[in-house]
């Protein structure tokens, strides 16, 4: 009997199934994601305020970005600065909490919790709370630092213009524990043959953190590195809710997004205010692609045979 | 395998129409009722057919509102219209303040415009300014009586191309002090007389610095004051824009930052230096004035400055008093803002009125709803609710019986005789692109308040030259 040729191959049909069961993501990925992309996209080349509609400008919304705005290349440098405070701290930090907890002690699973706690805190929640602690006057810092370090002028974190984005980067570190949680993951993963083995060759302790926790490690800290460059870039809760929106005192946290924020929604420029997103997405991008190419020199993954 | 191709087929066809409905554009709104000014600028007319209830939502949280109090308030007024009207039905949407704004233009952009929006301030009317319908053909039709409105106020609703709505009410502002501090430092109250000249700004000054007190009792006259202890402040204004703060000295363009013709900035006059200067040395010379690190003690006593009994004199407005004057443990009262060095009074203003959105329908029923707020029979109740002053003179009597039975120990007089000495440009007038200029202008109020910088003249230098490109942006596209 000839076989029919509507039937479908067993591959195909297996294939089409599963297309079928991801659909409804697909769908929602490309209605709630995709096309707001692509309008923001379209927005981006047009002046619009969002009660009227989008007039074509052409490039010139980018052209001010990139030339004639005095505060976008701020906002990034204020940007760049906390991720080049926070992200280091978060990664050596998290880890090194994570080496701790990945001690046999007894109570750890505890310690564990707590740790990872702070982290599903809702941002919102924090950055109130951290304002609080903050407090140059009755928060908790600045007496701890009066009263038992002798400190005569301690900061006024958020309401100084030098320490505000030093106490958002602190602020930063509450939720440490996300990372923590990977990093103990992956410090479970590593063979512990591979200790054995260098302790029997006469590896110390710290020998042995050197030569084998870390390089085994690489592959979860450039996967934090990635994730926390985006978040970095995409600050927004907490400084939002800690200034008011006002991105102060005196411009000092006017993070990008923020800057974004207010020209989307206070000066309603959506065109100027999608260009930034764009122009963010880009800069985004190109940093991630730096780290992954530079990845081949310093991330080992296990098996792995280097010349 | 038939029945798999079945379900194939409807669950892809399921998907396809979920697909479509939400890629539909939304209805747009009948206009049943809209009968909106043409623009040959001709009187309205009814609409014609069968009557139907016009729909009148209010749009409530850019301004006051939001309270339960207020809520409660606003549902029994829409109830006592609604049961005096066969026509309208009038509906409060109460959206929280930090999310209005963006409500509102989501509403707008989405073809579903509320009929009234308010109580706006000048602020939010300027912000938006493009939204709102002009309501001046409705004025010319009807001949609406405007003379029983604050004559200054009235201008208040001006707006180039403009009459964004009736006036509701107002704020004036003054000098809230503390008699106990008063006592304590053996110092007479500032004068209540409005003609009294000795009550400047610098005998304010004087006086203030009498009132600063470290933590060991010494003021800041004293020369053993410890201005890195400060527990007890002179004078805040910290809850005034850098506008408002610049329209007391009484520049040309008063709290505007720009001429007549909106083309050229002048946030640098001399008169704003001197105020801007006056202000940084009050906080870094003469600390009667909390600089940003000493305003954080507030939060201790609840954010409020006055109430918290750490500043013996505050500048604020009428809406302060159901904030801040509840069950205060200390006697208290108000004085006229002092003479300045122009020898002139501003006592900046906030006002408050309902708008109609241009896109909004049934704009008929939304003017008559507006009217009714603002009718001398409903605008005390509705300004009671707000905290507002009504903007009509022929309810002032009636109004000074509500506030005093409120606030007995408060010296009315004071309250309604300051609305003369308004700040006309207001300190919230339109403005191109409003919110730049205002965040360029509050950035050098910043710059004071935060120490990093406590020259006034270096400081306003900058302003006026971030105001003047911002200005020649908008002109090139404009």
């Amino acid at each position: 009997m000839k076989r029919s040729t509507r039937t479908l191959s067993i591959q195909k049909r297996e294939a089409l199934w599963a297309y079928v069961f991801i659909a409804p993501w697909i769908v929602g990925f490309l209605i709630f994601t995709i096309g707001p992309m692509l309008a923001s996209l379209y927005y981006s080349f047009t002046d619009y305020d969002i009660i009227s509609a989008p007039v074509w400008k052409g490039l010139a919304n980018y052209q001010k970005l990139l030339f004639n705005d005095p505060l976008f290349w701020h906002s990034l440098k204020v940007t760049i600065k906390f991720a080049a405070m926070a992200l280091p701290l978060n990664l050596v930090i998290g880890f090194l909490i994570a080496v701790l907890l990945n001690q046999k002690v007894p109570g750890v699973n505890i310690w564990r919790t707590l740790y990872f706690l702070p982290s599903v805190i809702a941002g919102v929640a924090v950055a109130l709370l951290w304002v609080r602690i903050f407090n140059a006057r009755i928060g908790l810092i600045n007496p701890i630092l009066q009263e038992y370090f002798g400190v005569q002028n301690p900061p006024g974190w958020l309401q100084d213009p030098n320490w505000a984005v030093p106490a958002l980067v602190i602020m930063s570190l509450w939720s440490v524990g996300g990372s923590m949680i990977i990093y103990l993951a992956g410090l479970q993963g590593v063979p512990t043959t591979l200790y054995e083995a260098a302790k029997i060759d006469g590896a110390n302790t710290a020998q042995r953190f050197w030569n084998i926790t870390i390089p085994m490690m690489t592959p979860v800290i450039f996967y934090n590195l990635v994730l926390g460059l985006i978040g970095a870039f995409n600050y927004f809760t907490e400084v939002y809710v800690a200034t008011s929106g006002d991105g102060g005192p005196v411009r000092s946290t006017l993070f990008y997004n923020l800057y974004l924020y207010q020209n989307a929604f206070r000066f309603f420029e959506m065109g100027y205010a999608s260009a930034m997103a764009w122009v963010l997405f880009v800069i985004v991008l190109i940093v991630t692609l730096l780290v992954f190419r530079s990845s081949p020199l310093w991330v080992f993954y296990e098996g792995e045979l280097r010349k | 395998m038939r029945t798999k191709k079945r379900f194939l087929i409807g669950l892809v066809m399921v998907l396809a129409l979920l697909f479509l409905a939400s890629c539909s554009t939304p209805d747009t709104p009948t206009d049943g009722g809209d009968t909106a000014p043409t623009d040959s600028g001709e009187a309205p007319t009814e609409a014609e057919g069968p009557a139907e209830t016009a729909k009148v939502v209010i749009f409530i949280g850019m301004g006051t509102g939001t309270d339960p109090d207020q809520i409660a308030a606003q549902e029994a007024l829409a109830d006592e219209f609604n049961s005096s009207n066969d026509h309208i039905e009038v509906e409060f949407l109460i959206v929280p303040h930090e999310e209005a704004g963006e409500r509102f233009l989501a509403m707008v952009s989405g073809g579903n415009a509320p009929q009234l929006v308010g109580p706006n301030g000048t602020s939010t009317i300027s912000q938006f300014l493009d939204t709102w319908m002009d309501v001046t053909p409705f004025i010319e039709a009807e001949n609406t009586d405007m003379s029983d409105f604050y004559g200054p106020v009235l201008e208040l609703n001006e707006f180039p191309g403009k009459n964004v709505g009736l006036p509701l009410g107002v704020y004036p502002s003054f000098v809230f002090y503390n008699k106990d501090l008063f006592d304590a430092a053996g110092l007479d109250y500032p004068t209540h007389d409005f003609s009294d000249t000795s009550w400047t700004i610098d005998a304010l000054r004087d006086m203030a610095m009498k009132l600063t007190l470290d933590a060991n009792g010494n003021d800041a006259t004293s020369p053993d004051f410890d201005p890195a202890n400060v527990v007890q402040w002179g004078y805040d204004d910290s809850w005034a824009s850098g506008r408002e703060f610049a329209a007391f000295w009484d520049g040309p363009n008063v709290g505007r930052p720009t001429t007549d013709d909106y083309k050229t900035a002048d946030a640098s006059s001399a008169e704003w230096v001197e105020g801007f200067q006056w202000l940084s040395d009050g906080i870094w010379t003469d600390y009667f004035i909390p600089d940003y690190v000493g305003q954080e003690a507030y939060y201790a006593v609840g954010g409020d400055p006055f109430g918290g009994g750490l500043v013996a004199m505050f500048h604020s407005h009428t809406w302060f008093f159901p904030e801040g004057l509840i069950d205060l443990p200390f006697e208290y009262d108000i004085a006229p803002v002092p003479y300045n060095h122009n020898g002139t009074r501003v006592a900046t203003i906030h006002a408050d009125s309902f708008t109609i959105p241009d896109a909004a329908a049934n704009k008929d029923a939304a003017w008559e709803v507006m009217k009714w707020l603002t009718s001398p029979e409903h605008i005390s109740d509705v300004c009671q609710i707000y905290g507002c002053l009504p903007a009509r003179i022929s309810v002032e009597d009636e109004f000074r019986g509500v506030l005093s039975t409120n606030w007995p120990a408060l010296d009315l007089d004071v309250v309604f005789d300051s609305v003369e000495f308004l700040d006309n440009p207001q300190h919230e007038s339109w403005v191109p692109e409003w919110g730049k200029i205002e965040d360029a202008v509050n950035f050098g109020l910043d710059q004071i308040y935060s120490g990093e910088n406590k020259d006034a003249a270096a400081v306003l230098e900058s302003v006026n030259t971030e105001v003047q490109k911002i200005l020649d942006e908008y002109w090139a596209d404009h």
